[in-house]
């Protein structure tokens, strides 16, 4: 069999994330890659939820986004914003929160909305990207959250260039911010798992994926890592992990790369 | 009963500069773009544009000139890029962008469908989405407050009042009936905060077709003021069971609309520089390139 690459360690790190029974709110690629792994492995009742008013779909042609019609293939129920993130999510029925991002740092705080680029010291130029969209809403209402990005040194950095969801906002518990969510419970990138100290609620090292260094994920994060001493590995993708992405999945590689 | 039914330059001749309009569209599905066309020929300014998620349409206004406020949750073109032009207004501060967030622009709308003036949410706190609001021009939209009963602290949201809400639909009927396939984002909330609801669609029907399943109207038509028929009036946006996005033009759009040059050359061959729907509809491949982009009856897309 070929090889196991880097975004099929990520996609199922994040299916493991989830447990039979739940509902997720899912964002588009890999979030969605991996709930529905997990519906075809060890969590046949998992709910997915998207935003624009999509249960449980089932789509056979790879979409684009969310806007794309082939996510809106064999869903169970069709309606809107409304009823996903205010009559479940709001409601505080959805368990999972399942989000790509621009930026975290340390806090588990997600910026999707601007960059700064400082041209000169204390003058900087802002860059747009996509908002929040339903981003801000999911951070902030789902019992726990799952973010899956690349890990990147700039990605990562100390403090995020902009709060578009709040994490443990200057290191505060979420029921001191006020906020109702559990907030950020992992951090999957194509080096590590990452989670929160239940403390000082800091990034720390859950486990690193197979061929990488603890030393390789601390380079290339933008803040101290905490690590325990004995830092496991994340597990391999099983023989049908992969049969099921690469074959029924994503066959077409638009989100496994 | 009335016969509803009106044409695109009709329509945005009746919407005056500075209107508040609300559209209808996702990133690439279901966008107004008969009407964003119309809208941008007929030369309106000082537009401000709500939706949940912004698409090609908004971008489009925004490019042209159109626009000076934004209220949104978000914007994107899916996989073939961002909202190029609304971001650069943004970054030259051309527009004014209130950026809130999917639920909270769902929730003003719901506020302002029903008639109340405001509205309690629970995201939005501890996020430098409601500072950056509260220190902008969405001061006006925005207070913090404890639950009267629990003390829970909470975001008010000021209810939106669009003038108009456009919204792109599979069916309708000449008096303003109306059937939305597939997920509806804030459609319905939208439409009936709205002081005007327009319709645009795909096909028109006999009222006999609602009464066979009226649990399927989203918008009753005593509430709508006009019906545009219009097929393939949101290309190259998809709708869901008539006919998908058309990738080839998404990508030609976006590697224009990467410079202001661009975007506005675009703007001048395929939008000023057609008299209408029909004649843009010709100009980006006719009837053949249409029949390619038509929905598979079984999957919809």
């Amino acid at each position: 069999m070929e090889a196991v690459r880097t975004n099929e360690i990520m996609a199922v790190a994040g299916a493991r994330e989830l447990r039979d029974g739940e509902t997720v709110v899912v964002g588009l690629g890999l979030p969605q890659v991996a709930c529905m792994l997990a519906r075809r492995t060890h969590a046949p009742g998992l709910t997915s939820l998207l935003e624009i008013g999509v249960v449980n779909s089932n789509p056979i042609d790879t979409p684009v986004g969310l806007a794309d019609s082939r996510i809106f293939h064999g869903a169970t129920c069709w309606s809107g914003f409304l009823d996903i993130l205010g009559m479940n999510l709001h409601r505080g029925v959805v368990d999972v929160g399942f989000l790509g991002s621009l930026e975290i740092d340390r806090h588990g705080n997600i910026n999707t909305t601007l960059l700064k680029d400082e041209i000169t010291p204390g003058q900087s130029k802002v860059k747009y990207f996509n908002g929040s969209a339903g981003g801000n809403d999911v951070a902030s209402l789902a019992k726990r959250v799952i973010v899956i990005m690349r890990h990147e040194k700039r990605k990562l950095p100390a403090a995020v260039s902009h709060i578009t969801s709040p994490g443990y906002v200057g290191g505060k518990s979420r029921a001191d911010l006020g906020l109702r969510g559990g907030g950020p419970h992992r951090i999957i990138t194509d080096m590590a798992v990452l989670g929160f100290h239940a403390e000082t609620r800091e990034a720390m090292i859950v486990s690193v994926h197979p061929g990488i260094r603890v030393e390789q994920v601390r380079e290339n994060t933008g803040f101290p890592l905490i690590a325990a001493e004995n830092i496991p590995e994340t597990p391999l993708p099983t023989p049908e992990d992969l049969r099921l992405l690469r074959e029924e999945i994503d066959p077409k590689r638009v989100y496994l790369g | 009963m009335a016969n509803k039914l009106k044409s695109a330059a009709a329509v945005v001749r009746t919407i005056p500069d500075g209107a508040h309009i609300a559209l209808g569209g996702f990133a690439i599905a279901r966008n107004v773009i008969t009407v964003a066309h119309e809208l941008i020929r007929q030369n309106r300014q000082e537009l401000t544009l709500s939706q949940c998620v912004m698409g090609l349409d908004t971008d489009l206004l925004v490019g042209a000139g159109c626009v000076n406020r934004l209220m949104v949750g978000g914007g994107s073109l899916d996989r073939f890029g961002l909202v190029q032009c609304v971001n650069r207004a943004r970054e030259t501060g051309e527009v004014e962008s209130l950026d809130y967030t999917s639920l909270s622009i769902c929730f003003s709308y719901l506020a302002g469908a029903l008639g109340i003036s405001f509205i309690p949410i629970k995201s939005m706190i501890a996020s430098e989405v409601l500072e950056r609001l509260e220190r902008g021009g969405g001061a006006e939209y925005i207070r913090r407050m404890d639950c009267p009963f629990t003390g829970e602290p909470y975001v008010l949201l000021r209810a939106i009042q669009p003038d108009v809400s456009l919204v792109h639909v599979q069916v309708a009927d000449e008096q303003g009936n109306c059937q939305i396939h597939g997920p509806r984002w804030e459609n319905e909330e939208q439409a009936k905060a709205a002081h005007r609801i327009i319709l645009i669609a795909e096909e028109i029907v006999p009222t006999s077709v609602f009464q066979a399943h009226p649990a399927r109207t989203i918008i009753p038509a005593h509430r709508v003021e006009a019906v545009i028929h219009q097929p393939y009036g949101a290309h190259p946006t998809s709708v869901y069971s008539c006919y998908d996005y058309d990738s080839e033009h998404l990508k030609l759009y976006v590697e224009r609309a990467r410079t202001r040059e661009g975007a506005n050359q675009y703007i001048d061959e395929f939008i000023r520089g057609t008299r209408d729907h029909a004649e843009y509809l010709e100009k980006v491949g006719g009837a053949a390139m249409l029949e390619k982009l038509k929905a598979d009856p079984v999957l919809g897309y």
